[in-house]
């Protein structure tokens, strides 16, 4: 391969870590160094555009458009959707991550790996989102149903046997309430807790 | 027994309605229609709120004999059986309102400009869809393109050869069908005509029995 970089190479390996994301199932650190490159190529390209725009504006009416236009708008395009795939990718993982600790922001926002590979942008998408989950939930305007909770599996009993590996403090359940101290162990109501196991809070005994 | 009967519970399977199928089975029904379909399915409204208006009710009869001291060995260990069966439930509920939210997000952008499909979701689903579409475009914009010259910065591309940018369900997509009767013929798409018979089980485009589904000729299994 010559040295030369060709258009849409950059975007090439933007998608690329999207796939990469997508096999390992990890989020990567966001690549806001690979998208201002492209944003950059962008630019260049557009200024490239410009005096063939004008050339086949001048041009008179009926004669084709130069081919080189045709191959700029084509590179543009496609860097387009490659940077708008990328980062609409991020959001679907971050929408699955979201779901899967049952809502809980904090318990996102707190954690440093993870919140290391998000940019500025992408906490505040994070932000909004969930607040328009809340908004949803309390238009359900029901407290019978916890529209957060697991729905990988139907529950099987409604009591679990519980480990507790982190401290979580007093929480109320329907036996009253209870201080779950790490390395105690508890048979509680699951529907009552089972936000703290998908948080981490608790380990369930199988 | 205790004053609030919980024996005949709304969830007990014999109960039947204009259809033959108590609203468990009918929940279950356009549970798995929803998760099966790739397009959002008219919400169940009315459905949802008797069952949990019924949730409610049996949560409240439960509460009241569990906190009544006479309440036999018996009854206590009905209680944990209509409390698992009240979980379960809940469950397919949640599922099944949930995997239209996953759609919604998904569509988001397709419904807000879509008047048809806005008839098939509830005042919350379109406030949450609209809402959705709102802060996607937000970060699209914040993150690409605001930076990007004037002319390359909208989203609402044509270019040929490319698919649209907006999301839309694919109702082309094979999904298998379980006949529930009798059904009038349907076109597929190279032009055949298929007739199900009851219990046939076919593989089809969701598009050419997309009317089957809404008048509950069919079911997605």
């Amino acid at each position: 391969m010559a040295e030369a970089r060709q258009f849409g190479d950059l975007a090439t390996q933007l998608v690329l870590e999207s796939r990469r994301s997508t096999a390992t199932d990890t989020l990567l650190k966001y690549n806001d160094s690979l998208v201002r490159s492209i944003i950059r190529e962008q630019r260049d390209l557009e200024r490239a555009a410009d005096p063939l725009v004008q050339q086949s504006l001048d041009a008179p009416e009926g004669t084709p458009p130069p081919p080189g236009l045709i191959i700029i708008q084509t590179a543009i395009n496609r860097n387009k959707r490659c940077l708008l795939a990328y980062h609409s990718h991020r959001v679907e993982r971050f929408r699955d991550m979201y779901w899967a600790v049952g809502g809980a922001l904090p318990h996102i926002l707190s954690n440093a790996d993870i919140r290391s590979k998000l940019s500025p942008h992408e906490v505040d998408y994070l932000r909004q989102y969930h607040d328009s989950v809340m908004e949803y939930r309390a238009d359900l305007g029901t407290n019978e149903l916890d529209i957060m909770a697991g729905i990988e599996r139907p529950i099987k009993d409604l009591n679990v046997l519980v480990k507790v590996v982190k401290d979580c403090g007093v929480i109320q359940t329907e036996l009253g309430s209870i201080d779950f101290k790490k390395g105690q162990r508890f048979m509680v109501r699951r529907a009552d807790i089972e936000h703290l196991i998908v948080q981490g809070y608790l380990e369930e005994i199988v | 027994m205790a004053p609030a009967g919980i024996q005949a519970g709304p969830f007990d399977l014999g109960a039947s309605s204009a259809q033959g199928a108590s609203p468990i089975q009918q929940l279950i029904r356009h549970w798995m229609n929803e998760r099966h379909a790739p397009d959002i399915l008219p919400i169940q409204e009315q459905l949802l709120a008797s069952i949990l208006d019924h949730i409610r009710r049996q949560s409240e009869a439960v509460q009241l004999i569990r906190s009544d001291p006479g309440a036999s060995q018996e009854e206590h260990f009905r209680i944990v059986l209509v409390q698992t069966e009240i979980e379960r439930i809940k469950f397919i509920v949640r599922s099944y309102l949930r995997t239209r939210l996953f759609k919604i997000e998904k569509y988001a952008r397709y419904i807000v400009s879509n008047v048809d499909i806005q008839t098939r979701i509830s005042a919350s689903e379109r406030t949450y869809a609209s809402k959705q579409a709102r802060i996607l475009d937000n970060h699209f914009w914040v993150t690409v393109l605001q930076s990007l010259p004037e002319a390359q910065s909208h989203l609402d591309d044509t270019p040929i050869f490319m698919p649209p940018m907006v999301t839309e369900p694919d109702k082309s997509r094979a999904v298998f069908v379980h006949a529930l009767k009798q059904c009038p013929p349907v076109i597929l798409p190279d032009g055949s005509s298929l007739e199900m018979a009851k219990d046939h089980i076919s593989l089809v485009p969701f598009s050419a029995v997309e009317n089957l589904i809404l008048r509950e000729e069919v079911e997605l299994v």
